[in-house]
Order: C-alpha cells, then sequence, then structure tokens
C-alpha cells in the first residue's frame, strides 16, 4: 500500500520534473524578464498535486488497457500547457508548443540523470542542475530567439505544436522503454536519447530560420511594390516641374514686362502667385518624398509608404514627418514594425469615424534613440482611458488585439516607453525607444 | 526686461526681422529688447551663456554641420528650460511637428519677403499675451526626465501613479493622458510628498483627487480610475486626510 513518506517522494518528483519544465520554457521562450516570469511560479506547484490525485485515481480504478502513466504524462502535459498559457499570455497553441518543446527537453533530461542509481534527494539535485545547465547552454546558443520565430502569429503556431507533441510523446515512449533495456545497451540508448533530443532541437531551428526566409522574401516583395509607387510619386513630380517650367518661362516674361514698366504692385502680386503654385504643385509631393527618404529601415518605410497608401485610399489626410534620417532602432525590427502598423492601424481605424481625418505620423532618430509619435482624430464614441482593458474594441470583440499586443511586445522592452494622451479630439501615441542603456 | 535674441546666416532676412521686433517693441511699448542679433549659432550660444526665460529666434537651416536649428533649440532649451523659441524657416515644408513636441516651440515664421515684418509683430504679442498669462497664473509642474527627453506635466492635472507591467517602469495617469516611465514610486513618494498619498504598494494618489474611498472592498476611485487600498494605506490616508474627514 502507498504511505504518505511515498505520497510525498511522489510530489517532490513530480515538482523537480514541472520545476524542470518551467526552466526550459524560460530559455525556449528567450525571456529576459525571468523574475516576472517566475513570480507566477507558485500556481505551477498544484500541477504536481493534481497529478498524483490523478494516478490515486487511475490506481483504484480497472484497467482500461491503456497505461495510467500516459493519461497522467498527457494530464500533467495540459496543466503545463495552460500554466504557460496563463503566464505567458500567449494563445494555447503557442503555450502548447513552447510547452512540448521543453518536455522534450525535460524528459531526455530526467532520462539522463537517472543513467547512474543515485539516492533520492541527490537524483533530484541533479536532475534539477542538469535543466539548468541545459537552459544555460540554450540561452547561449540562442535557441530561444529562434524558437520565439515559430511561436509568432505568422508561422503557424498549430502545426509547429501538433510536431512538436508528437515528438514529444516519441520522448516519453523513449523513457518508458528504458525500462526494457537490458544493462549492457544502455550506453546506447543514452546516446540514442541524447541524439534524439539534439535532432529535435536543430529541427525547430531549422523550421524557424525557413520561416525567417519566407518572410524575408515577403517583406523583400513588399518592398519592391512598394518602390514602385514611390518611384511613380517621384516620376509624377518629374512630369510637373516639366510643365511647371514652360509656366514658369511665361511668368518670367509677364514680370520681365511688369518690371519694364515699373509695376510694382503687379509684380509682387505675380511673385506671390508663382510661390504659392510652387507650394501647392510640388512642395507638397517633395516634402512626402523627403520625410520617406528619410525612412532608412527598408522594414519601416515598405510599412509605412503601404500604410499611406492605404489612408489615401480611405480618404485619411495623412502627414508624414522624418526630420533626421532613421537607420537603426534598439529593438527588433520586426517588433518595432508590428508596433508601428498596430498604432497606425489603430490610428485609421478611430480617424475614419471623424469628419474630416487626418493621421499624423513623426518619427524622430537621435544618438541612437528613435522616437515615433502618431496621433488622429477620433469620434466622442470612444472612451480612451478603457481601451487599455484587454480585448476593448470598438469594433467587437476581437478586434482590440492590437493595443493588448503592443503592450506585450513593449514588456519585453525595458528601453522603450509608452505614453498616450487624448484632448480635443485629437488621440495621440508616443512611444521611445532609447539607444543603448 | 525680457531679452530677444535672433540668429540668421541670412543677412538681409535677419536685419529685417530685427527691425520688424524693435518697431514692434517701440509701438507697444513691451518690456523687452532685442539683446542679439548673430549671424551663426556660435555667436548666439556665447551671447545667451546666462540666459533665464529669454526669447529666441532661430533659422532651421543654418548652414553649419554641427548646429542645425533643431540641435540649437535643443541646447538652448537645455540651458533656459523656460525659454520661448520661435523658428523662421524659407521652406512652408517644415517638419513642424517635430519641432513643436521636442522643442516646444511656440511658433515658426516663413521667410517671405513682404510678409515677414507683419508675421514677426503678429508672433511677438502672442508670446507677449502667454507670458503675461503665466506670470499671472504660474503652474507648477511634475517634471519628468527620461535620458534626454523631459517632459513637463501640470502637477495639478496628475490622478495617481501606478507601477507597470514592465519592471522598473511607473505609469502616470492624468485625465487625459497615460504615460510609461523608468522610475519608482518610493522616490516619487520622497519626492513628492504631502499631497500624494502611497494607497497600495502599486499606488500613489494624489489626494485632491480621490473622489470616493470603499473602505469595505479596499478600493478607491480617483478621476473615475480605480486604484487599489492596501491596509498600510487606509492607515496613511487615514493619517493625512485625518483633518477633513
Amino acid at each position: 500500500m502507498l504511505s504518505l513518506s511515498d505520497l510525498f517522494a511522489g510530489y517532490l518528483d513530480g515538482l523537480t520534473g514541472h520545476l524542470a519544465l518551467a526552466v526550459y520554457v524560460l530559455a525556449a521562450t528567450d525571456e529576459r524578464a525571468v523574475w516576472r516570469r517566475l513570480k507566477k511560479l507558485p500556481l505551477l506547484f498544484l500541477s504536481p498535486l493534481a497529478a498524483i490525485l490523478l494516478s490515486l485515481g487511475l490506481y483504484g480504478a480497472p484497467e482500461w488497457g491503456i497505461n495510467p502513466y500516459y493519461i497522467n504524462a498527457l494530464a500533467v502535459l495540459l496543466m503545463c500547457t495552460l500554466w504557460v498559457r496563463w503566464t505567458w499570455r500567449f494563445g494555447f497553441w503557442q503555450a502548447l508548443a513552447a510547452t512540448c518543446m521543453a518536455a522534450i527537453f525535460q524528459v531526455a533530461g530526467s532520462t539522463v540523470s537517472s543513467m547512474v542509481p543515485l539516492p533520492f534527494a541527490a537524483a533530484i539535485g541533479l536532475h534539477l542542475g542538469i535543466s539548468i545547465a541545459g537552459s544555460l547552454l540554450l540561452y547561449k546558443l540562442r535557441f530561444g530567439r529562434w524558437f520565439r520565430l515559430l511561436l509568432e502569429r505568422g508561422a503557424v503556431p498549430r502545426r509547429t505544436a501538433l510536431l512538436l507533441l508528437a515528438l514529444e510523446v516519441v520522448m516519453e515512449i523513449f523513457l518508458r522503454l528504458s525500462n526494457g533495456v537490458q544493462p549492457r545497451f544502455l550506453g546506447f540508448y543514452y546516446l540514442l536519447v541524447a541524439a534524439a533530443t539534439v535532432l529535435i532541437a536543430v529541427l525547430a531551428v531549422y523550421l524557424a530560420q525557413r520561416f525567417d526566409t519566407a518572410r524575408k522574401m515577403q517583406a523583400q516583395q513588399d518592398a519592391i511594390a512598394q518602390q514602385r509607387l514611390y518611384e511613380q510619386d517621384l516620376e509624377m513630380i518629374r512630369r510637373e516641374v516639366r510643365t511647371f517650367r514652360h509656366d514658369y518661362k511665361n511668368l518670367l516674361a509677364g514680370l520681365s514686362r511688369q518690371a519694364g514698366e515699373g509695376e510694382l504692385e503687379g509684380l509682387c502680386q505675380t511673385l506671390s502667385e508663382l510661390d504659392a503654385g510652387f507650394d501647392l504643385r510640388l512642395g507638397k509631393k517633395i516634402q512626402a518624398s523627403t520625410q520617406i527618404g528619410n525612412l532608412q529601415i527598408p522594414e519601416v518605410r515598405s510599412l509605412l509608404l503601404s500604410k499611406l497608401a492605404a489612408m489615401e485610399e480611405k480618404g485619411v489626410e495623412c502627414r508624414l514627418e522624418a526630420f533626421y534620417p532613421v537607420a537603426a532602432v534598439e529593438m527588433d525590427v520586426w517588433d518595432f514594425v508590428r508596433c508601428l502598423g498596430i498604432l497606425t492601424d489603430n490610428a485609421m481605424e478611430a480617424a475614419l469615424d471623424t469628419e474630416r481625418p487626418w493621421v499624423e505620423i513623426v518619427l524622430l532618430a537621435e544618438d541612437g534613440r528613435v522616437f515615433l509619435r502618431v496621433s488622429n482624430t477620433y469620434a466622442n464614441s470612444i472612451e480612451p482611458r478603457k481601451m487599455w482593458n484587454e480585448g476593448w474594441s470598438t469594433k467587437g470583440a476581437g478586434r482590440g488585439v492590437g493595443l493588448s499586443s503592443y503592450q506585450q511586445i513593449l514588456e519585453k522592452y525595458p528601453n522603450a516607453s509608452a505614453c498616450a494622451s487624448w484632448e480635443n479630439g485629437v488621440f495621440v501615441q508616443e512611444m521611445t525607444v532609447e539607444g543603448r542603456l | 526686461m525680457i531679452r530677444i535674441y535672433l540668429c540668421d546666416d541670412d543677412d538681409a532676412a535677419r536685419h529685417q526681422i530685427q527691425t520688424a521686433l524693435e518697431w514692434k517693441i517701440f509701438v507697444e511699448n513691451y518690456d523687452m529688447q532685442v539683446a542679439c542679433s548673430a549671424a551663426n549659432a556660435r555667436e548666439l550660444l556665447a551671447a545667451s551663456e546666462n540666459e533665464k526665460r529669454g526669447i529666441y529666434f532661430l533659422d532651421v537651416e543654418l548652414e553649419d554641420p554641427e548646429w542645425d536649428g533643431f540641435r540649437l533649440g535643443r541646447e538652448l532649451r537645455r540651458r533656459d528650460p523656460h525659454c520661448t523659441l520661435v523658428y523662421i524657416t524659407s521652406y512652408g515644408d517644415l517638419a513642424w511637428r517635430t519641432f513643436q513636441y521636442h522643442l516646444e516651440a511656440f511658433d515658426y515664421i516663413v521667410k517671405e519677403r513682404s510678409q515677414i515684418g507683419p508675421s514677426v509683430s503678429q508672433c511677438l504679442s502672442e508670446i507677449h499675451t502667454r507670458l503675461l498669462h503665466e506670470r499671472q497664473d504660474p503652474v507648477e509642474m511634475f517634471t519628468l526626465r527620461t535620458e534626454e527627453t523631459v517632459r513637463h506635466v501640470p502637477l495639478r492635472d496628475i490622478l495617481f501613479f501606478e507601477t507597470a507591467s514592465i519592471s522598473h517602469h511607473v505609469l502616470l495617469h492624468t485625465p487625459n493622458s497615460r504615460m510609461n516611465f523608468l522610475g519608482s514610486l518610493n522616490e516619487l513618494e520622497l519626492q513628492l510628498g504631502n499631497r500624494f498619498i502611497r494607497t497600495h504598494r502599486a499606488y500613489l494618489v494624489a489626494a485632491d483627487k480621490i473622489d470616493t474611498v470603499d473602505l469595505k472592498h479596499n478600493k478607491l476611485w480617483a478621476g473615475g480610475y480605480e486604484c487599489l487600498l492596501s491596509r498600510a494605506g487606509k492607515a496613511e490616508l487615514r493619517r493625512k486626510m485625518g483633518g477633513n474627514q
């Protein structure tokens, strides 16, 4: 019969596994704010407890033909997934993928730590030691940075999660198989486990790299399309200049006639007409193209070009200012582009509800710092102070993902800060990314 | 006496602006004086070394690789935080918002020969009105400093501070803004003194902005926002608000 101390040992064993798993999840998601995540760790302590209760229940239940071990493992996996989902605020599939990846490492770790027969406490210590060393190695190898790519929205996290789940089941079976391996083949067995783990990790990195390449290709194609639009704009400026040159000649002829006849007033008027005409026909376009020329990060430029085009199409007046060249930002470029995209999309949507919609985008780069300001008109139906509640939107449920994922991105960067303000029907979002701190 | 400084490397435009300023000061009898009319940034910086609350008219397109109008304005703002900055430009397409937000620039004037005189005197009279207002009704400001950027928020607008979800960051709330900045509530509590109450580990609330207190559910409301109230916070609240409850 089971004694209380057996149960306690079982709990400790389960807890060790869970801790190792949590450590591996930290490594696999390339987490920087480790303490913040670990604050939510205590809830994970419940999971092994639940697992023990479940196994007690299964112990008493009749045989179903399935090994209770697998049911238990599956339940534990599910509980960990829910914990990861809660702690990291991931979607379900992303959480499952991260948990499965961590579980694969954890299973491999526990297999290896059972290689030498040790007393219970030492075995637990060894297991934890191996998992911490393993995670540090993963950090060092920047595995998390690649794995994190697989969790992004464009990367179909569901497919990744199911694949990793299958591999995790294989690893669990491996672990069970160790009971049937003859002692003299155990060496090969451990080698096999290690090789399989490395292969799975390499596979994950390979998938991430493939996704990254596909995304870069897509971005390049977008950039080419946007450049074409930009060139069309320049071509229009060139044509305007040509006609302007023609008018210019006539105007000059008129001016010299007026000057010859001493008509000072008429002269002044023609001159100011000339100036106004130039501003109206060319000034604005030239202004826009110099500002765009200052955006020297290709991803940022193509995103803004496409947003500007979209706004023009929808009749939103848009103004872009980039006074100095923006060449680099101390943030992952894709994260910066996502923030920019969320802010401009929100601005455009809010502006569309107003009578005279406009959006203004200001980017200022100086000494490594990048400042972004997006302002827009908004209608009274929006109440700004409620916007930060998760899932908020004027357009019904599910649309308010923007702002909360904006905040989630910013949480990764201690060098970034955000401000928002609203007054007289104008809403302003600002974001500052400091240079290296 | 408020001193006015002028910097433009286009001699003709500079003289025109100077004449317009002096004429306006003479006609309206303002307590002002054009103290310096400089052709380049260094001259201006040397002349305005110890200036406080000066008015500066600056050309945006200075032909100096080190000092363009923006950098000059930033330096002046740093040395003389309460100065008034006005920009002069030959192009209507100035990145005005950038100047306005980053330097709190007051206005900009487009160099058009016939228009420059009237625009300058119009601008000066607006500055005069604003300075009068400020003198009558000085507003106490809370200064947010992050690395290089400085931002002023009127202290009377602040509802409360709360710890942000980003570690070491604080979230400031006013009726119409929320800002995230690097800081700690402990430091703010010391800095701001008695007008703010630490109602909870994560909240520092302006005493005069508290609308209602719900002692039963450990909550309070300030400017329509819900804030948390801890047991220590309740004691603090009683101590500081004791007089008027």
